[in-house]
């Protein structure tokens, strides 16, 4: 789960991380309230949960309250990215002397935190890593054994960091650590970590925050925090989240159920070579009459839909009763768009037998490509 | 011979009482797994599908002389039951549940490491060497023997694959599902070595999907390493920038993670790479494979 960026300073707040003067508001007024007492210039940070957001234009500095008014009320109005803007982050404007970039994340191939540390902060790290690997420093630490001063203060030595600098960035650098290993982030990023040109703070702030938790993790997490349903924008994206499926929009017209997330992709790819996909939906293990009757109700949700195209495994699935879900909804809501269905493994015959009597085009043949030709015919696509 | 399953395996079932255990018991042994019992703490002296259900894995390893197990534990229990299992001298151990939090599996690893454990998974179908025996969810019909061997990140591509093949004559020597989630038990390379090594395995294909670089550890290997053919096909090239694609670990995230960074490092590595599953049939007969 993806926090939003009030919340990660929040968070490196009660970590000891110096975050600035700021508050949260829900609109212009609560935003004028907040810079009156911080005092100007401040600036204001769309909360939107996608990458980019400054050269998006969701960030403002505002030097009096007319343009305040005026900025804060285009940002409510405005969408950042095709998402709306429903809080802005007011902050203190940091004196900024230079800047560092902090991040942790999991390198999936050697199964330990890696720790990142760069001067070149900013909005383009990645760009940095790739073009000058040199300029961006990695650690990988042994999450049984810890990550200590010691190791951050040589970390950071390498990036020419020296002296009272040197400890007052370690710490940083460490309590990231904590607060990455005590919420089971999976990403937590200070970009930028701002050196200021006085001492205010002890000399750093922290003025942005990224900080992904381990969405397996979350029920032992306990954050008080609003839920992950809420930070999911997409109506249907979020229906699917309810009924306990992954549905990703993709914005086509061809409805795709499938019983795994390799052969959803799979499908998505092989119906993308003539046809756009509706969405993507995996139903995972769980697969019952129930659920794939709501899955059928999710994706006819889209509007403009031209066909359902339904490939299902049965391994740890009983599809025979997921079928009788999808026949169950096509006759109660007399569906007329072509439905193909390709249904294999464990009660395979019973399953084409129920889904044939409901009006499905079942294909028995092994590859997806042979039941996409189908559906290729069925749609008229060429 | 077979690839981590064999004549020597005793299979148990952990959660063996729960509906997905005892259905899966079911289904392994009518493909002849030999599995010789299971474990659910508090459910000791119960029988499941004919077999003994103990209390502790250390009384199974004891009773029935397993080798070998197999997960179907909710989340939550499995780090515990991990370590339970390791320190009854288990060898082989499979992780079918999903949703199992990373920094668990980053310990699960470790430890697994420390002490000559190969473990599969999370999220993983698991294995199935055909004529053998399985240890997963795999469905048994779609698979036949032979001397192709199949690694895939998703469960229902491995079946996918194996089915095409199967429709075709073609059989498998094993079938492995390495696991879908950011962090795993056994990275790619370490299962293609295996096959390398395998007397009866002629060719390999990785099926794998957008996220995290196990497929460019793999090319590395490849390159390095092996001397058999291998295919290769990355599902996900319509994946949207940072949505996961029903597994945790399939997310894409900038450059890194995509199907073109995948595909770019295996076809240097020099593996044929399918553009479509069933493309893996011209690439059979291209190699003399049957």
């Amino acid at each position: 789960m993806r926090l939003h960026e009030h919340e990660g300073l929040d968070i490196f707040e009660s970590a000891g991380i110096p975050v600035p003067r700021r508050g949260v508001a829900g609109n212009t007024d609560d935003a004028l309230i907040i810079a009156g007492e911080i005092g100007y210039p401040v600036v204001l940070k769309a909360q939107v949960l996608v990458g980019g957001r400054g050269l998006a234009g969701g960030i403002q500095t505002v030097t009096t309250p007319e343009e305040l008014e005026d900025a804060a009320g285009k940002l409510f109005s405005a969408e950042i990215k095709g998402l709306p803007v429903r809080k802005l982050l007011v902050c203190e404007k940091a004196d900024i002397h230079s800047e560092l970039y902090m991040g942790i994340t999991i390198d999936g191939f050697t199964g330990r935190p890696v720790i990142v540390v760069s001067k070149e902060g900013g909005v383009h790290i990645e760009e940095t890593a790739r073009i000058a690997p040199d300029k961006v420093i990695s650690f990988y630490c042994d999450p049984a054994f810890g990550f200590y001063p010691y190791q951050a203060r040589m970390l950071l030595r390498r990036l020419g960091i020296v002296e009272r600098l040197l400890a007052i960035c370690a710490d940083v650098l460490v309590r990231l650590y904590r607060a990455f290993v005590q919420y089971e982030a999976l990403i937590a990023e200070i970009n930028p970590l701002v050196i200021l040109k006085t001492g205010y703070q002890g000399g750093l702030l922290a003025i942005d925050s990224v900080i992904e938790i381990d969405n397996s993790a979350l029920n032992r997490v306990k954050l008080p925090l609003p839920e992950m349903i809420e930070r999911i924008e997409n109506p249907l994206e979020r229906k699917g989240r309810e009924i306990g499926v992954t549905y990703v929009d993709l914005g086509g017209d061809i409805g795709i159920i499938s019983s795994g997330a390799g052969l959803g992709m799979a499908t998505m790819d092989i119906i993308g070579e003539r046809l756009r996909p509706a969405n993507f939906l995996e139903t995972g293990g769980g697969i019952t009459e129930e659920l794939l009757y709501k899955c059928m109700e999710l994706v006819m949700m889209k509007i403009d839909l031209r066909a359902i195209f339904i490939n299902v495994y049965g391994g740890i699935n009983p599809i025979h009763e997921g079928a009788r879900g999808v026949v169950r909804y096509i006759k109660e809501h007399n569906v007329t768009i072509p439905i193909v269905a390709k249904a294999l493994g464990n009660h395979q015959e019973e399953t084409w037998e129920i889904l044939r009597a409901g009006g499905v085009h079942v294909v028995t043949e092994a590859p997806t490509e042979i039941a996409v030709a189908r559906l290729f015919e069925l749609v008229g696509a060429r | 011979m077979g690839i981590l399953i064999d004549d020597a395996t005793r299979v148990i079932v952990q959660g063996i009482t729960g509906k997905i255990g005892s259905t899966q018991t079911r289904w392994m042994l009518r493909y002849g797994t030999p599995v010789v019992g299971g474990i659910t703490p508090g459910k000791g002296g119960t029988i499941v599908e004919g077999l003994p259900v103990f209390d502790s894995v250390a009384e199974a390893v004891k009773q029935t002389g397993a080798n070998a197990s197999v997960f179907f534990v909710p989340a939550a229990f499995v780090l515990d039951a991990f370590y339970e299992t390791v320190d009854a001298g288990i060898k082989l151990i499979v992780i079918v549940p999903e949703h199992i939090p990373v920094n668990d599996v980053m310990r699960m690893r470790a430890y697994a490491a420390a002490e000559g454990v190969f473990a599969l998974g999370p999220t993983t179908p698991g294995i199935l060497v055909p004529g053998k025996g399985k240890m997963g969810i795999m469905p048994g019909a779609l698979f036949a023997p032979g001397r192709v061997g199949i690694i895939s990140r998703s469960g229902t591509l491995s079946y996918e694959f194996a089915g095409i093949l199967s429709e075709k004559k073609i059989g498998q020597s094993a079938v492995i599902g390495m696991g879908a989630d950011p962090v795993i038990l056994t990275n790619l390379p370490d299962i293609l070595s295996l096959f390398e090594a395998d007397k009866g395995t002629d060719a390999v294909i990785i099926v794998g999907e957008v996220g995290g670089t196990q497929e460019e550890k793999a090319a590395e290997f490849i390159a390095e390493k092996m001397k058999k053919p291998v295919a290769a096909y990355i599902a996900g090239r319509l994946s949207p920038q940072g949505k996961r694609m029903g597994h945790a670990g399939a997310i894409v995230r900038g450059a890194a993670g995509t199907v073109a960074s995948k595909c770019e490092a295996l076809q240097t590595a020099g593996a044929t790479l399918l553009k479509s599953p069933i493309e893996v049939l011209d690439w059979a007969v291209n190699n003399d494979i049957r």
